[in-house]
């Protein structure tokens, strides 16, 4: 094989893997994927309707919401954060030993958990945007440092968490569960800020770093600002993992980075940056989550959940595929 | 300025709602209790698949159904099994809650992050069992052996073989997992008070292949060791990294109740000492019998409760050298996989109840 065929060769292979990642779910894909989960799950589940299955179902979805939408805003700025389960898991670890157990601590708590997911965050961009390590490597080490931290802080699993945060969790606000508005208030609060400068560079840095370089995008600094927000936003998740469970686990939210990036998959953000929204990840999230309760209740033994869990996941990037916006350059 | 409108309407719409009144989500008590006449369902949530200690006990639960499911008392058991963390198993149990399960045992990945769930079974009157692990939410009952004395029976032996002044080493499960935690604080108290030296610990995560290589970075790091203390799971790894190094003569090591050990155990010179502790992956089935017995209106004798809530299963004998030929005769049948176990049958579960 001479040099140019090899150059070729490199240069097809590179030029495929660029079309894998610019694959995205198409945003039709992702509505009718969502409601066809929530109408399946409520046949098979009917007990879903019910206020308990309501309340517990959005309670259980609230973690990976907020984590999909810290995600999103990492791989739409083109990168990726393997260290989102790990950055949950430390941040309400901290924010469990801030508290003690004490009444009236919740906010200190919850300033803890966000603080630490900032901080955490902050770290992860500084060693992709300065030091331009390779994401996927890069967070996949620091989810190794967050958990180790997670296990100092708090060597075994315990301590409580003060009941104004578990008791809100499952109240009702005139019949509409809390935690159902708690996941409306996500999707609104990103309708809110979009907006924002930075979130403008964060997509175009994320879309083409080089022409956003030249257009004056601050190109390292919208890609620190992903980082430092998702880290923040997990944080977030971190008090919604505490209002679940009500005590620390330093091993809690080892599932949540990897179901959170097969979440924006789903909900229509590629890979490649650049394209797809956070109210989507919301949607992909969902989607997940009614999966493995539709799993569960068409009575699949679990030993095939995981693999029907990706079969779910191939699905509904082929239904891109049948119909995507041709947007790739 | 449109959206600083919007904001504010947002704002005051949510403050309305909030002041229009709060309450709990719970559904009513309909979800199970003693007062129903069955047939029952009942869930079970497990959160770590893989390990032959799961398998068996899952096994060994669904082996206890059947016959109730055959005599028309138990109608389905609903299986929650796969490998998840805590938020995944808050999920599981939500699902069996839903599913409108009358009681559910739970080999649970937290002794406390999963309390608020439990207490939301519990609220709509399902029954909670939790094995293996105990957890500390009260409405919940915990069947199982002392996990410490289980710890420290072995110990006890290694500390009597060892000797005063030996040095040892450990090969622990996991760091930070409960049941690690509190077995190997009991096994620690045992060394200080007998005065032997742990050396250092390393995690082999209850797995026979880290525990051997774990063991083999130990070997080489610290070549003076008089045993080793380690965890079920592990312990064949461990001995067959020592016996790797040809230091079976003098390094002891602890051993566990599971047929695997026991054949290696078999092959070793008739001087060769280890120990044994069962501990049960029947405590599921165990527990299947109790809850079949509560739902069919049995009321549990508070004076066997420990604590309020905790059913203390006793340990079997542990093997030694001087019952290992007529265990070994009983159980060499059966696949290097399999866990030695015991189950209490549903006239043995008659003594904790009134």
């Amino acid at each position: 094989m001479t040099a140019t065929d090899k150059a070729r060769e490199i240069e097809e292979r590179t030029a495929f893997f660029d079309r894998v990642k610019g694959i995205r779910v198409a945003s039709w894909a992702t509505g009718l994927l969502l409601a066809a989960a929530a109408v399946v799950a409520a046949v098979l589940q009917p007990n879903l309707l019910t206020p308990y299955g309501v309340s517990s179902t959005f309670a259980t979805f609230l973690p990976l919401v907020l984590v999909a939408v810290a995600q999103s805003f990492v791989v739409i700025g083109g990168g990726l954060d393997l260290s989102a389960g790990a950055i949950v898991a430390l941040s309400s670890v901290v924010a469990v030993q801030a508290m003690r157990g004490e009444e009236g601590t919740a906010l200190i708590g919850f300033l803890a958990a966000v603080g630490t997911g900032f901080a955490c965050g902050a770290v992860n961009g500084l060693i992709v945007s300065r030091l331009r390590l390779q994401p996927l490597i890069a967070t996949f080490a620091t989810a190794s440092v967050f958990s180790g931290l997670a296990l100092f802080v708090l060597p075994t699993p315990g301590g409580t968490v003060p009941a104004a945060m578990t008791e809100t969790f499952r109240q009702a606000i005139a019949g509409v569960p809390v935690s159902l508005l708690l996941v409306v208030a996500v999707a609104i609060g990103w309708l809110a800020l979009r907006k924002l400068r930075v979130f403008r560079y964060i997509r175009a840095s994320g879309g083409n770093p080089a022409a956003a370089y030249a257009s004056l995008v601050p190109v390292a600094g919208a890609r620190f600002a992903s980082y430092a927000i998702c880290g923040a936003v997990c944080g977030l998740a971190a008090v919604a993992v505490l209002g679940n469970s009500g005590s620390g686990d330093p091993f809690i939210g080892g599932d949540l980075a990897l179901n959170s990036i097969a979440a924006v998959v789903i909900g229509g953000i590629a890979l490649r940056g650049g394209i797809g929204s956070p109210i989507g990840a919301i949607a992909g999230a969902i989607t997940l989550s009614l999966a493995s309760t539709i799993l569960f209740s068409v009575g699949l033994p679990t030993s095939w959940r995981a693999l029907a869990t990706g079969l779910v996941v191939i699905l509904a990037l082929s239904l891109s595929a049948l119909g995507a916006p041709r947007r790739q350059r | 300025m449109r959206k600083r409108k919007l904001g504010f309407t947002a704002l005051a719409a949510t403050s309305a709602l909030v002041l229009a009144g709060c309450s709990t989500v719970s559904n009513d008590g309909d979800g199970g209790g003693g007062d129903e006449a069955g047939p029952f369902t009942i869930g079970v949530s497990n959160g770590f698949v893989g390990s032959e200690y799961r398998t068996q006990m899952i096994e060994d639960i669904e082996e206890a159904a059947t016959g109730y499911q055959d005599e028309g008392a138990l109608n389905d058991l609903v299986l929650e099994n796969a490998d998840t963390d805590v938020n995944g198993q808050i999920q599981q149990v939500r699902n069996l809650i839903n599913a409108g399960v009358d009681a559910i045992i739970v080999d649970p990945n937290s002794g406390s992050a999963l309390d608020q769930v439990f207490r939301e079974a519990t609220d709509q009157g399902i029954l909670v069992f939790a094995i293996d692990q105990a957890v500390t939410e009260e409405t919940v009952i915990n069947v199982g052996i002392d996990q410490a004395l289980w710890a420290e029976t072995s110990a006890l032996w290694l500390a009597d073989e060892v000797g005063e002044g030996g040095s040892i080493v450990a090969v622990n499960g996991a760091s930070g997992h409960p049941a690690n935690e509190l077995r190997w604080e009991a096994a620690q108290g045992v060394f200080d008070d007998a005065g032997i030296e742990v050396l250092t610990t390393a995690d082999g995560g209850w797995d026979q292949a880290t525990g051997q290589q774990q063991m083999a970075n130990l070997l080489a790091t610290y070549p003076d060791i008089d045993g080793v203390w380690t965890q079920d799971g592990m312990a064949l790894g461990v001995l067959q990294a020592v016996i790797a190094a040809d230091r079976e003569d003098d390094i002891i090591v602890s051993g566990e109740a599971r047929n695997g050990f026991l054949r290696l155990w078999s092959e070793q010179d008739d001087d060769f000492e280890s120990i044994g502790v069962v501990n049960p992956p029947g405590t599921g089935a165990t527990a299947l019998h109790i809850a079949m017995e509560m739902l069919q209106g049995g009321e549990l004798d508070e004076s066997q409760l420990h604590d309020g809530h905790n059913i203390v299963l006793e340990l079997e004998e542990a093997i030694t050298s001087d019952n290992f030929d007529d265990v070994w005769a009983e159980v060499q049948d059966q696949p290097d996989t399999y866990v030695l176990d015991s189950i209490l049958s549903a006239d043995d579960v008659q003594r904790f109840f009134q």
